[in-house]
């Protein structure tokens, strides 16, 4: 089965099953909430493909002759071009990407071994899973407590403390973050590794299903590879989801304390609820709902870490693809790449809305 | 009672209104008297801001600051912060009247000077070199001295000093650094001046691979970070604010289509999108500018066209309109003051994002030409380097998280000042 | 003190720290709250009645806090209770109505769940199908079906909400119920309706219930008796009608002649003259005397005492007392 299947089906069945369940409690309202938001989705991803189309176009350089360099002489240049369908009319050559889209089917990359860009991405895009995941639930347990702590203890020193961390975090360049990590962890301590998914070779025993390896080498029961799936997690994880923690914490901290001086809050107290059940009951769980929302909007920020972490621990994700393929050129995977982040974020903002609506009881009815 | 927030009434009482106190002072003396009320954001301002002018006047004249230039090679290469480097230096005996190797320069046909050196050592490079130039010096003078010395090549350095010390050779030169390690041994020598005369080098944050100074390519590189976030910041402030004003104020179809098309650049990852606009344009400033200037836009876009519609829903607007004041002067002078002190605060946090951003494509290797003095591109070379020399990726990390910081300060502080939700009491 | 005095406020001060310096938004006031009774505390906006109410329960902090003043309910001190035994009195004991029944309520609750979470939080024995079917039984008796308990607030009308409101305040049986302008946000009918309920409940359940409003048609409507608060201090306090028959104090009698009657003409509707005081920096001595059309010279000097004028009707005003025999009773 090729990992991109396997990979759709570990996503696919619970995101379709959770639909399901929400399909089943839900009110009406809320499955037309739901089936108004997917068909919403498509015209964002519409509108993201035909942004990256233009960008890509319209700005004044060719990619081509900057592909070829000096030695591309103009019969090169104008072979390439008519084999990319660059001298087509552009609402052909639009025609032709929105298809591309429809279809997944990339074409082929123009460098290396020419081989089919969904093949190529299908290799990366697990690896650019197994960062992203873990690295957001870390930025979400530390933004989430850490925020609600601050808003607790507001004006107090852990709340400083929270406040300057966000702001420092912010300041932070990843890339630097993840080579301070890599100089501490990796160089002067030696506890590890710095770079890669996987020891190369404990990677030669490891037969991949999902190319996730951390899934792979737990379902084979290949244990030493695990181990080092693991160790090889640890820095990056910790890179990009400090990187998300600061922004989390802040936004946690503000609506924590927004919500803190409603009325409802103020009503609940009078009622002789205590403190700690109308911080973690009530208000947290009322500012959940603009967290959530908000969280989805930072999806820019993970997509974008992310590119830069795999770049510092050469990690072999989609981030690293795309910087690769910029390097080489590779005119064709490139586009294809920035189109598969457009239809993330689109993805990931259905997501997100989708938890929204069960959170929130006014959506849901 | 710990753990209470900000209880009932979230406004005192009528009676304690601080802020038409303010509004009876000139401007100056308001934001002196700020601080009272603003406490802990009011100091975050004022100190952010000194920071940010220092880094401005670094930008502006960074060759006052900067010990040379950044891309002089002007020292050994991967010299560790604050290590002096290795000199090649003449050792003498100590009773010996002559210091350097002019001194030891005699007339024709004298005694050729012995000087040792260790076999295999750079130093020998160095002083035939250095003989050869001082010879042709003395030869174009033609007074009949010439410095042609005899270079005796010993196998330790032990050895080298040793034929100093009981007068075989008249010096030897060897590393500056070595001598240090054996000075105990040969009482009877010293360290003469070095053989091109200038005094040992140490820089403060080390050298990188090729040599350069990293402190002065760090004070540099200030000028370009800054360029990037200010030229980048007002490009999009230019852009987004105008557009958000016209969108908000006019409505219908025009802002229907900008605000889905910047909806949906404001969703999309800004770097991914920079790297894109970036490799289609090719390294240069220019276009890194422009690549992270499109990220913002929409940021100015939205906050603006949000507070345009909301001050076009208040009544004064609908006055001014119905006294006849003309579109162009509402815009002007009902509207536009309401959005400066957001547009102020972002434009603040877009500079510290800009900077970030600019170093993000750099250290990608895109966006600006690799012999460029700058932090991003200074940090992917050292991290090529980071089992040896790790300075070079501290500092100039370091550097950039002190500029964004103030930056993001500033902007932090504002927001704090300018904002009534989460303003402190 | 006497058997029939469920509350006893004795001489409560409230401090708010502000930008601007330490405010006093209740200064030094004494008040007793009967068994049984409405009684309805009036005054405008921003005088101190809401911080008055508030602190009865001990309700304040961040910039709020009691320097003084001893809360003697049924027998107890509050002020001696420690802060972290206060929960278990509030909600049990003293109930709260809010103004705004809209925001009161947490979005993210059904009503059940706020009636079940109030009732288990005071008594944690109680099991959830006994707590059902009490929060079945107690919105019933407020005119709610109880089929609308799984509901949302957000999908229940203003006075439906505040019935909601009034029926957690009951859950435990509240002997003292704060209602904090519990009408201000319901249109006339809705008042109405809601003013009658609470009558009723208050000779069902034999409540206590403080009224804290501004406007002075429902005091007259609903109350027994009336205390009338100006610029964080008590002024007059007396049964409804010995205080509208006969208002001691000049800003009472201002108060009672500003408002609207369908009897009175136009022109005699009162409009009192100038502000009411900064809290920040109070008038010395009364601090009426600025505005009060019967001031006299020792008005501005001396503050006077809060004393029995007419039996049971209490002003702190000089027209009804001598400055040099002064005597500070301070007894509501």
């Amino acid at each position: 089965m090729p990992p991109i299947t396997l990979l759709a089906l570990i996503i696919g069945i619970p995101s379709i099953l959770l639909l399901a369940y929400v399909f089943i409690r839900g009110s009406t309202g809320l499955r037309r909430y739901i089936l108004t938001r997917i068909v919403l989705t498509l015209p964002m991803v519409f509108i993201l493909g035909t942004l990256v189309f233009f960008i890509l176009r319209v700005l004044p350089g060719d990619p081509v002759s900057s592909a070829l360099g000096p030695k591309g002489t103009p019969e090169m240049i104008a072979s390439v071009r008519t084999q990319l369908g660059l001298n087509d009319p552009l609402i052909v050559q639009y025609g032709r990407f929105l298809w591309q889209m429809v279809t997944l089917k990339f074409g082929n990359s123009l460098v290396g071994g020419h081989r089919p860009i969904i093949a190529e991405m299908s290799e990366r895009f697990p690896a650019t899973l197994e960062l992203i995941i873990p690295a957001s639930v870390l930025a979400l347990i530390i933004g989430i407590f850490g925020g609600t702590l601050a808003a607790s203890k507001r004006k107090k020193v852990t709340d400083y403390i929270f406040r300057i961390y966000a702001v420092v975090i912010y300041s932070l360049p990843i890339f630097w973050l993840g080579l301070i990590l890599q100089l501490f962890f990796g160089v002067k301590l030696g506890w590890l590794p710095i770079s890669g998914r996987i020891d190369p070779i404990i990677g030669t025993t490891l037969v991949t299903h999902t190319n996730i390896y951390f899934i792979d080498s737990l379902i084979t029961g290949n244990w030493p590879a695990f181990l080092s799936v693991l160790q090889h997690l640890v820095l990056p994880t910790i890179t990009l989801g400090l990187i998300q923690s600061g922004l989390f914490v802040r936004i946690t901290r503000a609506n924590v304390i927004e919500t803190m001086q409603m009325d409802y809050i103020a009503a609940a107290r009078a009622r002789g609820i205590r403190e700690k059940v109308l911080i973690y009951g009530h208000a947290l769980k009322n500012a959940m709902i603009p967290v959530i929302t908000l969280i989805g909007l930072q999806v820019a920020i993970l997509l974008a870490g992310a590119v830069l972490t795999e770049s510092v621990f050469s990690w072999p994700g989609m981030g690293s693809y795309l910087v690769e393929r910029i390097s080489a050129r590779d005119y064709n995977a490139v586009q294809s790449v920035i189109t598969v982040f457009a239809m993330l974020v689109a993805l990931i903002s259905l997501a997100v809305d989708v938890i929204y609506s069960l959170v929130d009881p006014r959506v849901r009815y | 009672m710990a753990n209470q927030i900000e209880n009932l009434p979230n406004t005192p009482p009528e009676g304690a209104n601080w802020e038409s106190d303010l509004k009876k002072v000139g401007f100056v003396r308001r934001l002196l008297r700020a601080r009272h009320w603003y406490g802990a954001d009011w100091w975050f301002v004022l100190i952010s801001s000194i920071a940010v002018i220092g880094f401005i006047i670094v930008a502006i004249f960074p060759g006052l600051f900067a010990p040379y230039s950044p891309d002089a090679l002007v020292g050994p290469r991967f010299l560790a912060p604050g290590e002096e480097a290795a000199l090649s230096v003449l050792v003498v005996p100590s009773s010996a009247s002559y210091s350097n190797l002019k001194e030891l320069a005699a007339g024709e046909g004298s005694t050729r000077p012995r000087i040792g050196v260790v076999q295999g050592s750079s130093t020998a490079g160095d002083l035939n070199t250095q003989a050869q130039l001082i010879d042709q010096k003395l030869k174009e003078q033609g007074n009949g001295v010439r410095f042609r010395p005899v270079i005796a090549r010993y196998a330790s350095l032990d050895l080298a000093l040793q034929a100093v010390a009981d007068g075989t050779d008249s010096a030897a030169v060897v590393q500056s650094t070595e001598f240090v390690s054996v000075k105990a041994k040969f009482t009877t020598l010293r360290e003469a001046d070095s053989l091109t005369g200038e005094t040992a080098g140490s820089f403060a944050l080390g050298t990188n691979d090729i040599g350069q100074d990293l402190l002065s390519r760090l004070i540099w590189g200030t000028r370009i970070a800054l360029i990037i976030g200010f030229t980048s910041a007002i490009l999009s402030l230019f852009l987004g604010v105008p557009l958000g004003l016209l969108a908000g104020f006019l409505g219908g179809a025009f802002d229907r289509i900008l605000s889905l098309v910047m909806d949906s650049l404001y969703a999309f990852p800004g770097l991914i999108l920079a790297i894109a606009i970036a490799a289609v344009l090719g390294p240069s400033i220019l276009n890194i500018i422009i690549a992270i200037s499109v990220l913002y836009i929409p940021t100015y876009y939205r906050i603006v066209r949000g507070q345009t519609l909301s001050v076009k829903q208040e009544v004064y607007i609908e006055a001014a309109q119905s006294i006849g004041a003309r579109r162009p002067e509402i815009l002007g002078r009902y509207i536009l003051p309401n959005v400066i002190p957001s547009v102020f605060i972002i434009f603040s946090v877009n500079i510290a994002d800009a900077i970030l951003t600019g170093a993000g494509l750099s250290f990608l290797g895109l966006g600006l030409p690799p012999t460029i003095a700058d932090w991003g591109i200074d940090l992917a070379r050292g991290q090529r380097f980071i089992q040896t020399a790790p300075w070079m990726i501290t500092y100039p990390g370091i550097a950039i998280v002190l500029v964004v910081l103030s930056f993001t300060l500033m902007g932090e502080g504002l927001t704090e000042i300018f904002n009534p939700k989460l303003r402190d009491r | 003190m006497a058997d029939d005095i469920l509350y006893s406020v004795r001489n409560l001060t409230v401090d708010y720290k502000t930008r601007g310096g330490i405010v006093h938004a209740v200064d030094n006031v004494s008040l007793d709250i009967r068994r049984g009774e409405i009684l309805g505390l009036v005054g405008e906006s921003g005088c101190g009645k809401s911080t008055f109410g508030k602190a009865l329960m001990r309700l304040h902090d961040g910039p709020a806090s009691i320097p003084n003043g001893e809360l003697w309910f049924d027998g107890q001190d509050l002020m001696k209770v420690p802060m972290k035994d206060m929960p278990a009195i509030r909600g049990a004991d003293i109930g709260m109505v809010f103004q705004d029944p809209m925001t009161s309520l947490n979005p993210v609750q059904s009503i059940m769940e706020h009636l079940t979470e109030t009732i288990q939080t005071h008594e944690p024995k109680v099991s959830d199908a006994a707590a059902h079917a009490r929060a079945e039984d107690l919105v019933e008796r407020l005119g709610i079906r109880h089929e609308r308990l799984k509901e949302y607030p957000h999908q229940m009308s203003g006075g439906m909400r505040q019935r909601v409101m009034i029926s957690l305040a009951l859950a435990l049986r509240a002997k003292l119920v704060i209602a904090d302008e519990p009408t201000t946000s319901l249109d006339v009918i809705v008042e109405a309706k809601f003013l009658d309920l609470l009558k009723e409940l208050q000779e069902e359940f034999n409540l206590t219930i403080l009224l804290i409003t501004h406007n002075i048609g429902v005091v007259a409507e609903v109350c027994d008796r009336v205390a009338v608060m100006y610029a964080a201090k008590m002024v007059e306090v007396g049964s409804v009608e010995a205080v509208f028959a006969d208002p001691k104090h000049p800003y009472t009698q201002g108060l009672l002649r500003s408002v609207p009657n369908i009897k009175l003409d136009e022109g005699d509707l009162y409009k009192m003259g100038g502000e009411p005081p900064s809290l920040l920096h109070p008038p010395t001595g009364c601090r009426f005397h600025p505005r009060c059309p019967k001031a006299m010279d020792i008005c501005s000097r001396e503050e006077p005492a809060f004393e029995s004028v007419a039996g049971e009707q209490l002003a702190s005003c000089w027209l009804y007392q001598k400055a040099d025999g002064k005597q500070k009773v301070t007894n509501g």
